[in-house]
């Protein structure tokens, strides 16, 4: 191969260093006006009162856009996955978290489009509020969404995403030590040097063209006809080149709306958040609680799991429930336990909605697990590598969801690990292969666990 | 007010308060220099004024009328590169790009300033710039060889130091 | 008062391709006249490289030098189907639509050179822009003659067109978690050990150095690997002892607001790194590759709470692992309860001591 494995440049690297790569905000066009947003200023409220009359008269105001304006008020980010939509696109009479659009104004320049959002005249009736989601299942908690305080919907009526695996109260009768700890990895910012921005023109065919920054073009270009209701034709979303993403700009956070007041205002609109937008009000990597009780025999197997998962999803459900599913699909690491009890949760809070950032909803699993390994190994007195070696995955080991593994390299990176920190394995992990479990590295725990379907 | 701008004098007609990162990206469309923060934070908008690198967005126009100022546009284009600019894309020291501008402002101004290719100085050097990307390593090789340097093959990338790549494992 | 240096690991895995599959990336590629190749993909570049790698499988497929594709990603008018840039699936789902794509449109050329050459497609190759007859590699005609001939004189536009969809897993039992079939296009693997020196006075966590191993299946540009893999490191690190968007969680108030306010890692925080790049091609990637991009900072968060321990003897499952809960957790020496075969942490942080609404036990 010569092209391939080769060190090239970066395709656009010279675009890169001379300045000359055009993001969103570098595009030019005449006539452009800005947007800015009016805000919840509470975590939690009725909106008792919406008048936008004298931010419309203010002059150099082009379009003020309510919730009366968008065709489609609700639509989820995974509706095309059948997971239902819970979250307006501007508030209509309830505002959920602190930041939630309820208007967005767009004028002849920034400070003009701040006067007019400060002109509108709005009041709400604050209500109790839901941070700890450790307490959404209290009776007495503040019932803080329209489908109560956890997601109810998967798999159309589930309220939490369940694993079972083989016989579970066996593997704790059969263990030497039972192991249990709490994870609690924080919320984070994606930060990506380029905030979220869209710039919308209307074009003379009646069509608009969407420079937006989205990691997705397809799916935001779903997003955007589907709360407009009109056929994909109707959009050309021009992007493909983003200032950083991680995760972030999977949700179409600004395009929809810059289009609404664009097609108000007949004129291009430009929406661009600011650095305290992006850290206060988009959404962030979700905050996890995680239990894990391990079921584990004295030289390092582990015979069984169970995990209970509360994933702060923030005031709306957004790409949650997928995000709990990958998590629970992963939760047992790069290991194989044969015997799973896993209850997972997406609850909801009065926090910005949280959403996918890199290794959605494995992150979380990858800290909590292999902590939770690193204290067994402790308290096993074992060779952490040593513990991780023999329970890691090979050929045709299973996954919680009874996949079988094809071709697993856990062995192999771990013994690279080993050698690049300068560490002498036992000749028994030192030889190990990702080749079907035999002899010492097949316990009679994971002989049947082929055998074990269904509970 | 005017500022000489990479080399050429313009006159500015933005209000005095105007920030000079405005009035570069919205006045004179020089669109290099970036809209990180506006808050002084993260580096993205640094241009040099009179040969220092200043934040624009933290930079009233009516503070620097008449000076100089230089954005990544004015020290060279795509068939005349600077060393700086030639050594971030040997060393694919930039990923999304958004940094990259202010980032080669400030190697530019450390090489300018004698500074040494010592990793920890270039560290210290760039401590003020966010790049979320890279992780900074290629960002400081590339500062490095630039000041050790002189000329780069812009047809390869140069690896990481202390990285091997082991072909044809197990299967 | 003194610093301790502490040393742990963590070996993880992570899936690519959108958990359940069902997600589209689709691609199309034509040749201009004088050979050169314009590729089609609605895959955003957020920095990752994905015009530089899907340029780089298009010319490896064909048999061009790099240098001759153009890329486009720019508009959904002339791109086709891509489901997005995340879920680790730009190399492997959309890399997977721009390889069929080109090797569609390599056919197209042989077929057209054979005509001009007068032997059969099934014999001829391409090698650096250059369709030579297999075994005897100066009977040959250049790209940009086959690419002039299609235009001109058999009147025929050479594109080729790819489509990848790895078919949806649906939950077949919600019970179980049982799915109908792999929730995912591959998996990737990797480990990690960090160094980290804990100053028991001040509570200051520093990770002085990453050690990482990733298996990538192929590096298709071993320059972008070790980007993902540096700039994730960091991320890593910032999640495992610096970021917290809740200073207080749960509690909304205090938050940073400004990049001076919220603490990220800047160019001093970098520590040094070894990593170790592997290649064990998987069965369904391009040339072999996974994808590597999100798992790089999946890693550090558990080497470094284990490196903690190692240097101090405390167990922080609180992240960020910031000086107040060292210094709290230094002080509490908290011991877990230990009764009959019951290790049980961190039981102040369960809800069975936080809430009545739900309880989590044996
Ligand atoms: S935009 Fe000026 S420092 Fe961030
Ligand atoms: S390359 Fe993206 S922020 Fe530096």
């Amino acid at each position: 191969m010569k092209v391939v494995g080769a060190r090239l440049p970066r395709y656009d690297g010279v675009g890169h260093v001379t300045g000359q790569t055009q993001y969103v905000d570098d595009v030019r066009v005449q006539g452009m006006l800005w947007a800015k947003a009016l805000r919840s200023p509470v975590h939690h409220a009725k909106i008792t009162h919406l008048d936008t009359a004298k931010a419309e008269a203010m002059s150099g105001v082009h379009a003020v856009v309510t919730w009366r304006d968008v065709p489609l008020l609700e639509y989820g980010h995974l509706s095309a996955l059948g997971i239902p939509a819970d979250e307006p696109l501007l508030a209509k009479d309830t505002v959920r978290y602190m930041g939630q659009p309820i208007a967005l104004v767009a004028a002849d320049d920034e400070d003009t489009a701040q006067a007019a959002v400060n002109a509108i005249e709005v009041k709400f009736e604050e209500l109790p509020t839901l941070f700890d989601v450790r307490n959404a299942f209290d009776e007495g908690a503040p019932k803080i969404h329209q489908w109560g305080n956890w997601y109810p919907h998967f798999e159309g009526d589930m309220d939490r995403r369940q694993i079972r695996k083989g016989n579970i109260e066996d593997a704790f009768d059969r263990a030497d030590k039972i192991i249990s700890g709490v994870y609690r990895p924080a919320a984070i910012e994606h930060v990506p040097l380029e905030t979220q921005v869209s710039l919308v023109v209307p074009e003379p065919d009646g069509r608009l063209t969407i420079y937006s920054c989205t990691q997705a073009l397809y799916f935001s270009l779903a997003v955007v006809a589907a709360h407009l209701e009109v056929p994909m034709n109707r959009i050309k979303i021009v992007g493909g080149t983003v200032g950083g993403g991680f995760g972030g700009k999977v949700d179409t956070a600004t395009e929809t709306l810059t289009a609404l007041a664009a097609m108000k205002a007949n004129r291009p609109v430009k929406w661009r958040w600011t650095r305290e937008e992006e850290f206060l009000v988009s959404s962030t990597r979700a905050p996890w609680h995680m239990e894990i009780i391990d079921a584990v025999t004295e030289d390092g197997w582990i015979l069984g799991r169970k995990m209970l998962t509360l994933h702060d999803s923030g005031a709306y459900a957004r790409f949650s429930p997928y995000g709990l599913t990958k998590h629970s699909f992963h939760h047992t690491g790069a290991y194989t336990i044969p015997n799973l009890h896993f209850d997972g949760y997406v609850v909801f809070t009065n926090r910005t909605p949280t959403t996918a950032m890199r290794g959605f909803g494995v992150t979380s699993i990858s800290f909590a697990v292999e902590t939770h390994l690193s204290r067994i190994a402790d308290e096993l007195g074992l060779d952490p590598y040593e513990v991780r070696l023999k329970n890691a995955n090979r050929i045709n080991d299973t996954s919680p969801n009874r996949i079988r593994y094809t071709d697993p390299s856990s062995v192999e990176v771990i013994q690279a690990l080993s050698e690049a920190a300068g560490g002498e394995l036992a000749p028994a992990y030192a030889g190990a292969t990702r080749a079907p479990r035999e002899g010492e590295m097949l316990p009679e725990h994971l002989i049947g666990q082929l055998k074990t379907e269904g509970h | 007010m005017n500022i000489v701008l990479n080399g050429v004098t313009v006159a500015i007609k933005s209000p005095p308060l105007a920030s000079l990162l405005t009035v570069l990206r919205e006045e004179l469309n020089v669109t290099s220099t970036k809209v990180g923060c506006e808050q002084g934070g993260c580096g993205a908008c640094t241009a040099l004024v009179n040969g220092k690198p200043q934040r624009t967005c933290l930079t009233p126009i009516a503070a620097v009328d008449g000076a100089s100022v230089t954005t990544v546009e004015g020290l060279g284009d795509s068939d005349h590169l600077t060393a700086v600019q030639q050594s971030f894309v040997n060393h694919y020291a930039a990923q999304c790009g958004f940094c990259t501008p202010a980032m080669i402002i400030a190697a530019t101004a450390y090489l300018e300033g004698n500074g040494s290719s010592d990793r920890e100085e270039i560290e210290e050097a760039l401590k003020g710039h966010t790049c979320r990307c890279t992780g900074y390593q290629k960002i400081v090789s590339a500062v490095a060889a630039a000041v050790a340097e002189t000329t780069f093959d812009l047809t390869v990338t140069t690896p990481s130091p202390n990285t091997v790549i082991k072909s044809g494992g197990q299967t | 008062m003194a610093t301790h240096r502490g040393f742990g690991i963590s070996s993880i895995e992570y899936p690519t391709g959108m958990n359940q599959n069902g997600d589209p990336s689709q691609a199309w590629v034509k040749v201009k006249p004088d050979g050169r190749v314009d590729v089609f993909s609605g895959t955003s570049d957020i920095g990752n490289g994905a015009k530089t790698i899907q340029s780089q499988i298009v010319a490896e497929a064909i048999g061009i030098p790099y240098d001759w594709v153009t890329f486009d990603n720019s508009n959904t008018d002339s791109s086709p189907v891509c489901t997005g840039t995340f879920a680790s699936r730009a190399t492997f789902v959309a890399g997977n639509a721009v390889l069929k794509a080109a090797m569609d449109v390599k056919q197209k050329i042989l077929e057209v050179a054979g005509k001009e050459m007068e032997v059969s497609p099934e014999d001829l190759h391409i090698v650096d822009g250059e369709v030579q007859v297999k075994g005897s590699p100066d009977t040959k005609l250049g790209v940009a003659d086959v690419a002039a001939a299609a235009t001109w004189t058999h009147g025929v536009l050479m594109t080729g067109t790819g489509a990848q969809l790895n078919e949806y897993a649906e939950i077949t039992n919600t019970l179980t978690g049982e799915v109908s079939g792999p929730p995912h296009a591959a998996i990737s693997y990797a480990a990690c050990a960090a160094e980290v020196e804990v100053d028991d006075e001040t509570g200051d966590v520093r990770v002085l150095r990453l050690i990482q191993v990733y298996d990538v299946g192929k590096a298709i540009n071993p320059s972008l690997v070790e980007g993902q893999i540096e700039g994730g490191a960091l991320m890593g690190l910032g999640l495992g002892v610096l970021e917290n968007s809740y200073p207080y969680y749960p509690s909304p108030d205090h938050r940073g607001y400004s990049i001076g306010s919220y603490y990220m890692p800047s160019s001093e925080d970098m520590p040094e790194y070894k990593t170790a790049i592997i290649e064990n091609p998987s069965a369904d990637g391009p040339y072999g590759a996974k994808g590597i991009g999100e798992m790089a900072n999946n890693g550090q968060p558990g080497a470094i709470t284990a490196a903690v321990h190692d240097a101090v003897g405390i167990w922080v499952t609180e992240l960020p692992i910031t000086p107040e809960l060292v210094l709290r957790a230094l002080d509490a020496k908290a011991e877990p309860r230990r009764e009959g075969k019951l290790i049980a942490f961190d039981e102040e942080l369960s809800v069975n001591s936080m809430a009545s609404g739900i309880s989590w036990s044996v």
